[in-house]
């Protein structure tokens, strides 16, 4: 529980790591378009392409790249199986009871599962190159525009902010507080796997206790130095994109563009 | 519970949104523990529930997207109908914690949170039904995924959320709701 499982961020010095954290998560929503959008051979292997070239741009390790697809391929196999024998088509190569292998499930299965994979392999790709603070920046000055419907956006951005910068205290907390659990006789490792999951439950009271006096301290702390609201707090600079961000989002645009139009 | 200053508000959010990425992962050793106990619901609803419906649907939105951008759960492909439940959950708990008052503190909680627990799955389904699955979701699909699958973390939830807000009460974390005078 010491180290996040996966996607977690890998200092760098490759083209993603330098692009802004705005255009990597709007990229990300434009190649995820253009992966849902795929239909055709030709549009799975143009996204196919493009997830390789990101790949090879970020320089990270293939093995950190591909840990979380790795964590979930019995679930995909699942999924494909599901597709492939109860998609109702009328190709049926084989049948038996309820279950019906047809050519039609299998393209279906391979296409939900590649859209997984691709969109899996994306969302690391953004958060193994993109510091959490840089995140939240970036998040912040995205949502900007729901200012206009009412939303205190700087308020929303100070939240998350602080929930990101409070994650490596929660998880030492929550730690710790097995650790104690252990003393007592808790069995987290057991083999039985009712015993296991009973043994988390003492948990969960006294993590939202420890959690929530963090927070009154901090919250009282923060009154206490004048803090009233984050609407009035003003940036030490301010980042303007650059032009090879610009272009990078370009291209983006353009793959989602082409994308569509083959469909 | 509605006596608590804006900033106080604020970071018992934040603590929540944090709650949704580090409870999950210490479940993570049982396998499946995402979707049969639910962990990362508990923080939501208790965020609806402690600090109202707008920060509970803060929570319910930035909970997950979080937890998916840090550590990979959920996966950004079932991010989307995530959102659209747990965002529900926190915003129907908040709503009907501030217009129930029956002057029982038990009563109060359940009632909330069997409303919300019930009008996150329907509008999960919905979603699932209408936007992110549509034409492949079938009313079977929905029974399982949101009821059978997950008994046990539902269970969890109706037992533990109400003995964490008493908990939190009797620790003077929060302000009691009918203070006995």
């Amino acid at each position: 529980m010491r180290s996040l499982p996966t996607g977690q961020y890998l200092p760098g010095h490759s083209f993603l790591h330098q692009l802004d954290a705005r255009v990597k998560i709007l990229g990300l929503f434009l190649l995820m378009a253009a992966v849902i959008g795929a239909s055709s051979v030709q549009g799975y292997v143009l996204v196919l392409m493009v997830v390789a070239i990101c790949i090879q741009l970020s320089r990270l390790p293939l093995r950190c790249v591909f840990a979380s697809v790795r964590r979930v391929c019995w679930f995909l196999l699942v999924i494909w199986l599901m597709n492939a024998l109860f998609f109702a088509a009328e190709d049926a190569l084989f049948s038996w009871g309820i279950f019906q292998l047809s050519r039609g499930g299998m393209r279906q299965g391979f296409r939900v599962v590649s859209n997984v994979v691709l969109i899996l392999l994306l969302g690391n790709l953004l958060t193994m190159t993109t510091l959490p603070t840089q995140v939240t920046t970036a998040l912040e000055s995205l949502i900007k525009p729901l200012k206009l419907i009412g939303v205190p956006t700087e308020e929303v951005a100070m939240i998350i902010s602080v929930a990101i910068q409070f994650i490596p205290t929660l998880m030492e907390e929550a730690e710790l507080i097995k650790m104690a659990q252990i003393a007592r006789g808790a069995r987290f490792e057991s083999k039985k796997l009712a015993e296991r999951a009973a043994s988390f439950l003492p948990l969960v009271v006294p993590i939202f206790i420890s959690a929530f006096r963090r927070a009154e301290e901090l919250a009282l702390a923060m009154e206490a130095r004048g803090y009233r609201n984050a609407k009035n707090r003003t940036k030490r600079k301010k980042e303007p994109l650059e032009r090879h961000d610009y272009g990078a989002l370009a291209v983006c645009a353009l793959i989602c563009l082409v994308q569509f139009l083959l469909r | 519970m509605s006596k608590m200053s804006s900033v106080k508000r604020s970071m018992l959010t934040a603590v929540c949104i944090g709650l949704c990425v580090v409870l999950p992962m210490a479940f993570h050793s049982i396998p499946n523990a995402g979707s049969i106990l639910l962990p990362m619901h508990i923080p939501v609803l208790l965020c609806g529930l402690i600090c109202g419906w707008s920060f509970g649907l803060l929570c319910g939105l930035a909970g997950p997207l979080l937890s998916s951008l840090l550590t990979g759960m959920p996966p950004m492909a079932y991010l989307p109908s995530m959102l659209v439940e747990l965002a529900a959950y926190g915003l129907v708990c908040g709503l009907m914690i501030n217009l129930v008052h029956t002057k029982k503190l038990y009563a109060d909680l359940y009632i909330s949170l069997v409303v919300a627990l019930i009008a996150g799955r329907i509008v999960a389904g919905v979603a699932r039904a209408l936007i992110f699955a549509a034409g492949r979701y079938s009313m079977a699909a929905w029974i399982t995924s949101y009821f059978v699958t997950s008994w046990p973390g539902l269970v969890i939830q109706l037992i533990f959320i109400p003995a964490i807000v008493v908990a939190l009460m009797k620790a003077r974390l929060i302000p009691e709701r009918y203070p006995v005078r």
